[in-house]
């Protein structure tokens, strides 16, 4: 696996060395002016880490679970995202303040473990004093929740990160992120492709494993607390295909140090698209990733939500073959709490993202991962 | 006597069984005199009830329409003068990260319709209130309030509705090209029924100098179970608003809605320290200055303040309005008491006779008390229908006088309110046990042994004390005494003349008296020539009754004086008021051409002229001298008041003023001299107790800037008073030229009507008037404000007309044994209707001669005690002798007309009839 890396490596580099050619294959723009992610993209860091304005949606994905000193476990989840708004016409009486070209959701979610009890809030702002990103960096602001990489140039782009939020004033918290493994890009030539139309990629830098410490004030109580967390920054100028309804995405820390990333992409007949992908990051870092013909997603049960109706899987079978011993390996990704759906109140697109763990052929548990389903309320077809 | 004791052995069911068979049976026997009680105590609490709802619905349009469309928030921010910048938006959020609190910038402004003809009134259009939010970020405030936030889905707007997958993309765009778009607007749904408004309709409306074709973008969602928004409420995007209003990169104000959470009081403590600290420090959260020349950069407050704001702006003429209104209820005191002091009388037998099977004196002072207070519960009922019916008129009054000098409402309806129901009600029954307290303990002092015939003995005679000419005298000097006493001031910048209106209450009490001494004066006066001229019996019948006046007599007279009193005194102020203005308005309006936004239709609008329009005007070779006038609302400690700049040395030459203190020297009109001057109103110098020689100290966005007082100056414009500088200080201080008004002196020669007709044309959204169109107008708006004094005036002299005629049928019903003999003598009911109207007019002539020398002492009080103590505001006395003749005429006629009428009646009554 480490061997085809390293020619995906090279492809990569021949790319970015003759990236004329290849641009000429691959669409420029969208219909809408938005950037395409180009194969053989050279990532600059802390640069790239920043906001990408030309391409019409990008988001920045925290999730991770913690525990405190004495035991007691949570999820949670922090997603900043931008998303470029349409260009028209009209003459705006936009300014530097209120900007109309882009806006900032983001999304904030608490899982209690122990007492089931989940908590999210989603915002809305336009770009401005209130809500901006930074070109040059990781800065990521959407009123008084942040995320935003300590010290950036002296690390090289690797430096910890910092990261706050809450949900209304019940929960808030300010955590130190910590990557211990490296960046990884995940997808070929550093697109990753997620249908048939070309412009359905996207560029997916992933840091999948951040050491987490830091302070949890929950209901007015402050604690201590540690964990891990998995953090993803996609930019693209659209996510889905003209057949696709939505996706189903997991991302699994194994105890072995290693992780795995699988995106199901569905189609709207119910079946999965071949540009659905698994991605092994082994111990080290290296990133082994297999098309939709390699790994196999099966859903157990259903769980219907309160809030939209919308019906999702209980549970999720991955199996795939584990690319150090090549055995077929089978992940039973199991929610700690059935309800963890975010209700899309302003976004208008609800989704289920939730902490989860991770049970082998065995039953033992040998990971924690987290679990997104989208696309089940109504079809995203349109929208990303 | 122990009347509780000997009342404690009567069984219970007594009292109900008194009222039963003794007050209700009678009120029903004599239907008429039930009737017409009810009516006038109804008519007082009516009154009173309507300027209540009025003034309520008046202070409630005043409101924070930010509540309308976020939720209340938990605090708000606003520059203590002129605008915030947007700048501190970045430095707030960033000294807040840690809070879960909203950050809702705010732009207000004024907007309204485009003038249909060129001769519209000043004030005919409305004022609409255009909201400038952050349409997008308001939508996170569903958490707070779980509701139909969604404006760019908004049903009305276009790209309304569910969008329908397939053309997904087309529908955004389109919904973004109509948020993007500067003329987009929201209206409230009552607005958009009203006017049969739909989206996407143009909708041209008058901001600043400008007619803008602004186009409605949606209608403004109605959250279930709030209200909805008011028709004169405009939403717009806030940089759209912050475009058209003049003032890009300002904001009116910032409110804060914290996030649902635990120790929402203790975190709001947090926030607001952190505001307060951050307010005295520089940009940037630097300390700057030497602490003295600090200003805040805004004050912390909150939106029940900002409410209550109009409620404090207008509360000196609400106090005022409401005490008028009491006019007619404190006439009705007279006449309630009258009608149950001769209820007594003629009960008296009756009385008598309960009182020989034991009734003890206690239980009937009680059904005495008992049956006036249900008079005065049937009155109030009957008056609080009245009331809310006249509220209905009288809120269109109120609304057009707080328009025109406080702030723009369109109030249409007053609304029932309980809470003022109750008062109403509790002071129907209070006013008629005050007036039933004497007759009951009469009737309770009624001897059993006393159960005799009628006659003589059982006349009237009324209050002792109405015949006390020496306590009157007292209450006369006692009213002196209080002209002396300095108004209360219960809190900084607001004043109740209370000792004046003691000394008002003082005068009319003692006229009362000195009026009935008066009757009989002048029927003494009267008779030895009238009967020198005439033997007709006529005349000797009806001076003979009242050279010796009864009770009756006294009590109507006390009546009219009192209404005739505070009526001309009404009269001689308004009078006062007229003549100042004109004066006023003749020496101020000395230019030739006024200018301002055509959209200045109230005392609160915020509409400017741009200094590029202004300075293109002022350019204009007809155009001699002109000045530009600007203006900031100034919140000081003690409160909100006016800083006004112009050129000072136009400001002398060309309006005129007239001094309360003028200035010791020229140095306030010069330029290189007048830094650190400024002049004031007499309404800021009367509020804020300032006179020449005195320091302020006025917050600026630059800092606090010390000024001398250099002179006091009349104005008449506003009650909250000015500080007036000159023009240089203000646009260092404020950083921007955008004017209030604009004044221009033309060449000799010009030709005024043409250069206006050309800056119409040229500025459509300019009103430009001439000098004399403008004098008529400021007159006719002042007028227009004692509209609803008018009213009230009329009401009280109907009340106190009919309170004579009232008087006159008692006193007939009282002598009808008399009028039986006259009868017989041969008299025939002509005579006697007219020996009756010749007795009403005598009583009508000393009401109206007392009631108006009561009229100037109350007259000069208005003047010079209330008015002046209260608005700030010297006024030049003007006695208005015709208005008084007028008035007195008027009650003289109409007294003898409802006295013929009553004499009429009584000349029918029939010798032994029972009432």
């Amino acid at each position: 696996m480490r061997h085809r890396f390293q020619i995906w490596l090279a492809v990569i580099l021949c790319w970015a060395a003759v990236p004329g050619a290849v641009l000429a294959a691959e669409p420029v723009q969208t219909a809408e002016g938005f950037v395409v992610p180009q194969p053989g993209t050279r990532f600059l860091f802390p640069r790239d880490h920043g906001s990408h304005p030309d391409f019409a949606l990008e988001w920045w994905y925290i999730t991770g679970h913690l525990t405190e000193t004495n035991g007691i476990r949570y999820g949670f989840q922090a997603t900043f995202f931008r998303r470029a708004t349409p260009r028209t016409e009209t003459p705006g009486s936009a300014t530097q303040a209120f900007g109309d070209q882009q806006l900032h959701l983001a999304h904030m979610a608490l899982l209690e473990v122990q007492t089931g009890r989940f908590r999210h809030q989603e915002r809305i702002q336009r770009e401005g004093w209130n809500a901006s990103t930074s070109v040059n960096g990781l800065d990521v602001r959407n009123g008084n929740w942040s995320l935003r990489m300590l010290e950036p140039v002296a690390s090289g782009g690797r430096a910890p990160m910092e990261l706050r939020g809450g949900i209304r004033g019940e929960v808030a918290f300010r955590f130190r992120l910590e990557p211990v493994k490296p960046l990884v890009v995940f997808g070929t030539n550093g697109v990753s492709r997620k249908a048939v139309e070309p412009t359905a990629a996207s560029h997916y830098l992933t840091f999948s494993r951040l050491r987490v410490s830091g302070e949890l004030v929950l209901d007015g109580q402050g604690r201590s607390i540690q964990g891990e967390a998995w953090m993803d920054h996609e930019f693209s100028s659209s996510q889905l295909g003209r057949d696709q309804v939505g996706w189903d995405w997991a991302s699994l820390q194994l105890r072995d140090g290693r992780e795995v990333m699988a995106y199901r992409m569905r189609r709207s007949d119910g079946t999965t698209d071949p540009f659905s992908t698994l991605a092994w990051v082994g111990q080290e870092g290296a990133v082994s990733q297999v098309g939709s013909d390699r790994f196999g997603w099966e859903t157990q049960g259903q769980w219907r939500s309160p809030t939209t109706e919308a019906v999702y899987p209980a549970a999720v079978v991955l199996t795939a073959e584990d690319p150090v011993d090549g055995r077929r390996r089978r992940f039973r990704i199991e929610p700690l709490v059935a309800a963890q759906e975010l209700t899309g109140a302003l976004g208008g697109i609800p989704y289920w993202e939730g902490a989860c763990r991770v049970l082998d052929e065995s039953g033992q548990e040998v990971g924690r991962a987290f679990l997104e389903m989208t696309g089940y309320a109504a079809p995203l077809q349109g929208r990303l | 006597m122990n009347r509780n004791t000997t009342s404690g052995s009567v069984p219970s069911g007594v009292l109900p069984m008194l009222w039963l068979r003794f007050s209700i049976r009678h009120a029903l026997q004599s239907p008429l005199q039930s009737v017409l009680l009810v009516v006038i105590l109804s008519l007082g609490v009516g009154v009173f009830f309507a300027v209540r709802l009025a003034n309520r619905a008046a202070v409630a349009s005043f409101q924070n329409f930010t509540d309308l469309i976020t939720a209340e928030s938990d605090g708000l921010i606003a520059a203590p003068s002129g605008m915030l910048p947007e700048t501190v938006l970045g430095e707030l959020r960033e000294a807040l990260k840690d809070e879960a609190v909203q950050i809702i910038p705010v732009i207000e402004t004024t907007a309204t319709l485009p003038r249909v003809s060129d001769d519209e009134a000043i004030g005919s259009r409305s004022t609409f209130q255009v909201l400038g939010l952050d349409l997008i970020a308001v939508q996170n405030l569903a958490d707070r309030r779980p509701a139909n936030r969604q404006w760019l889905a908004n049903p009305g707007s276009p790209a309304g509705g569910e969008p329908d997958s397939s053309d997904l993309r087309v529908q955004a765009r389109r919904l973004w090209e109509s948020f993007r778009d500067p003329h987009s607007v929201f209206v409230s749904p009552r607005l958009a029924i009203r006017q049969r408004l739909v989206p996407g309709q143009e909708f041209p409306l008058v901001l600043n100098e400008a007619i803008v074709p602004l186009r409605i973008a949606g209608i403004i969602p109605t959250d279930p179970g709030q209200p909805e928004a008011p028709a004169e409420l405009l939403v717009m995007d806030l940089p759209a608003a912050q475009r058209w209003s003049g003032w890009t990169g300002r904001l009116s104000r910032i409110e804060f809605v914290l996030e649902e959470g635990p120790d929402r009081e203790g975190r709001w403590r947090r926030i607001r320290e952190t505001l307060e600290r951050l307010a005295l420090l520089g940009p940037g959260g630097i300390a700057v200055g030497d602490g003295i020349s600090l200003a805040p950069r805004w004050l912390v407050g909150s939106p029940a303040d900002r409410r209550q704001s109009g409620e404090v702006m207008t509360r000196a003429f609400r106090l005022n309005l409401t005490i008028l209104s009491m006019l007619a209820l404190v006439v009705g005191v007279y006449l309630v008491f009258q009608a149950l002091d001769g209820a007594v009388v003629r009960r008296r037998e009756e009385i008598a006779i309960l009182r020989s099977l034991g009734i003890p004196p206690g239980l009937i002072q009680r059904a005495w008390l008992g049956e006036a207070a249900l008079l005065g519960l049937l009155g109030g009922s009957v008056g609080l229908l009245l009331g809310w019916i006249g509220a209905q008129g009288a809120v269109r009054l109120v609304g057009k006088t707080v328009n025109a000098l406080y702030y723009a409402t369109s109030a249409e309806q007053a609304s029932l309110h309980l809470g003022e129901a109750v008062l109403a009600l509790v002071l129907a029954v209070l006013t008629s046990l005050i007036a039933g307290w004497l007759p009951a303990r009469a009737a309770a002092e009624t001897p059993p042994a006393q159960s005799l015939g009628r006659g003589h003995g059982t006349t009237f005679t009324g209050p002792r004390w109405l015949q006390r000419t020496d306590g009157a005298w007292i209450l006369v000097g006692l009213g002196f005494a209080l002209l002396v006493v300095p108004p209360w001031r219960p809190e900084a910048g607001f004043r109740v003349p209370i000792a004046a209106y003691g000394t008002a209450i003082c005068w009319t009490l003692a006229a009362g008296v000195l009026g009935g001494a008066f009757l009989k004066g002048l029927a003494r006066v009267l008779a030895r020539p009238a009967l020198r001229v005439s033997h007709q019996p006529v005349i000797r019948l009806a001076l003979s009754v009242l050279r010796e006046p009864t009770g009756r007599h006294r009590l109507a007279v006390a009546g009219l004086v009192c209404a005739v009193a505070m009526t001309g005194g009404m009269a001689i102020l308004v009078g006062s008021f007229d003549t100042t203005m004109r004066g006023w308005i003749e020496r101020t309006f000395q230019a030739d051409l006024f200018l301002s936004s055509d959209g200045a239709q109230s005392a609160s609008t915020e509409n400017r002229i741009s200094p590029e329009t202004w300075r293109g005007i002022a350019s204009h070779p007809a155009v001699e001298r002109s000045q530009v006038i600007q203006a900031s609302r100034l919140q000081l400690p003690e409160g909100e008041t006016m800083l006004v700049s112009s050129d000072l040395a136009f400001f002398r030459d060309y309006a005129k003023p007239a001094w309360r203190q003028a200035p010791q020297d020229d140095r306030v009109f010069d330029p290189r001299n007048n830094g650190s001057m400024a002049l004031v109103s007499e309404a800021f110098s009367e509020r804020f107790q300032k006179v020449r020689g005195d320091r302020i100290r006025v917050p600026t966005p630059v800092g606090m800037q010390d000024l001398e007082i250099a002179g006091v100056f009349s104005d008449y414009g506003n009650e909250r008073g000015s500080i007036l500088v000159d023009r240089p200080q203000f646009v260092r201080w404020f950083g921007h030229e955008l004017a209030s008004s604009l004044i221009l002196v033309l060449r000799p020669g010009s030709d005024i009507e043409g250069v206006r007709a050309e800056f119409r044309s040229r500025h459509p959204g300019l009103a430009v008037f001439t000098q004399s169109y403008l004098r008529a107008e400021a007159l006719r708006i002042f007028r227009q404000t004692f509209a609803i004094t008018y009213a009230l005036e009329l009401i009280g002299v109907t009340v106190a007309v009919a309170g004579l005629a009232f008087t006159l049928v008692s006193v007939l019903w009282e002598r009808r044994g008399d009028l039986t003999t006259l009868r017989a003598l041969g008299l025939t009911r002509f005579e006697l209707a007219a020996a009756a109207a010749i007795e009403g007019v005598v009583t009508a002539i000393s009401g109206v001669v007392t009631g108006i020398v009561a009229s100037l002492g109350l007259g000069w009080v208005l003047i010079h005690r209330v008015n002046q103590q209260t608005f700030g505001w010297t006024l030049e006395t003007d006695w208005s002798w015709d208005q008084l003749l007028l008035l007195g005429l008027m009650v003289i006629g109409a007294a003898a007309l409802a006295a013929w009428g009553a004499g009429r009646w009584g000349s029918r009554l029939p010798a032994e009839q029972e009432e």
